[in-house]
């Protein structure tokens, strides 16, 4: 009998559907925080949202939140690249091709988890 | 004998003249700015960890009129895909109250409800605590 092998997309698919979420409920957000209210909100004590961000990305539900919406920002797009590469007939050897789009968002979340957990 | 399977050719910009085609491709095209954009907020957590100059200096980046612009395209890329994102969703999301089908339209309207209830926390909060 042959040995089928399990797919890995259905891993690459959820992940890619958490983020799609995450990105249409929280991303226009927190794009008008980053754009609009941090750097321009008048605050006569510049060091206040540095403590204030500091403090939260020290609690671990905060870690965990920042954690979850950047890694899955990664995969998500990560995903679509990945086939939006095909979609264009720019093709490379699939291992190679899935390990620099799927592997680089894996690296980049842990890069993230990284420096998250040194806070 | 082997014989050579027929590949029918496509040509690369096959999405260009077709409006639904061009719609799907800037969809897609929405990671472009959005994986960027990751970036800089893994940026600003590496600064974060280097203490209050190097965090303030990200601020002063944020500030630049190079990433305002920058962020402004990500802004829209990000409404545009919450757009393409809650059109999808009851396609995926297939809900039965005994024989009935939860109607597409109360998927949708829940989760645009729930974008704007994100969306309003998320702006009080960062107003009243930052």
């Amino acid at each position: 009998m042959k040995n089928y092998q399990r797919s890995n997309e259905p891993v690459a698919w959820s992940l890619f559907g958490a983020g799609g979420m995450v990105l249409a409920l929280v991303t226009p957000a927190l794009v008008i925080v980053t754009a609009l209210i941090l750097p321009f909100l008048p605050n006569a004590d510049p060091g206040h949202s540095y403590r204030v961000i500091l403090s939260f990305a020290q609690n671990w539900l905060g870690k965990l939140i920042l954690l979850a919406v950047i890694s899955l920002h990664f995969y998500h797009t990560a995903h679509r690249l990945y086939h939006g590469l095909h979609d264009l007939h720019i093709h490379g050897p699939d291992k190679v091709m899935k390990s620099i789009f799927y592997g680089g968002a894996t690296l980049l979340s842990l890069l993230t988890a990284y420096w998250l957990f040194t806070l | 004998m082997n014989r050579n399977p027929y590949l029918q050719k496509q040509p690369a910009n096959w999405w260009v003249k077709n409006p639904y085609y061009r719609f799907y491709m800037l969809r897609e095209g929405t990671a472009i700015p959005l994986f960027l954009y990751s970036l800089l907020l893994l940026y600003g957590v590496y600064a974060l960890t280097q203490g209050e100059s190097a965090f303030n200096q990200w601020i002063a980046l944020l500030r630049s009129p190079g990433m305002i612009i920058f962020q402004l395209i990500t802004f829209l890329a990000a409404v545009f895909h919450a757009y393409t994102w809650f059109e999808l969703v009851p396609k995926i999301l297939v809900l039965r109250i005994g024989n009935h089908r939860v109607p597409d339209v109360l998927i949708k309207v829940s989760h645009w409800g729930a974008c704007i209830f994100c969306t309003v926390m998320i702006l009080v909060s960062a107003i009243y605590f930052l």
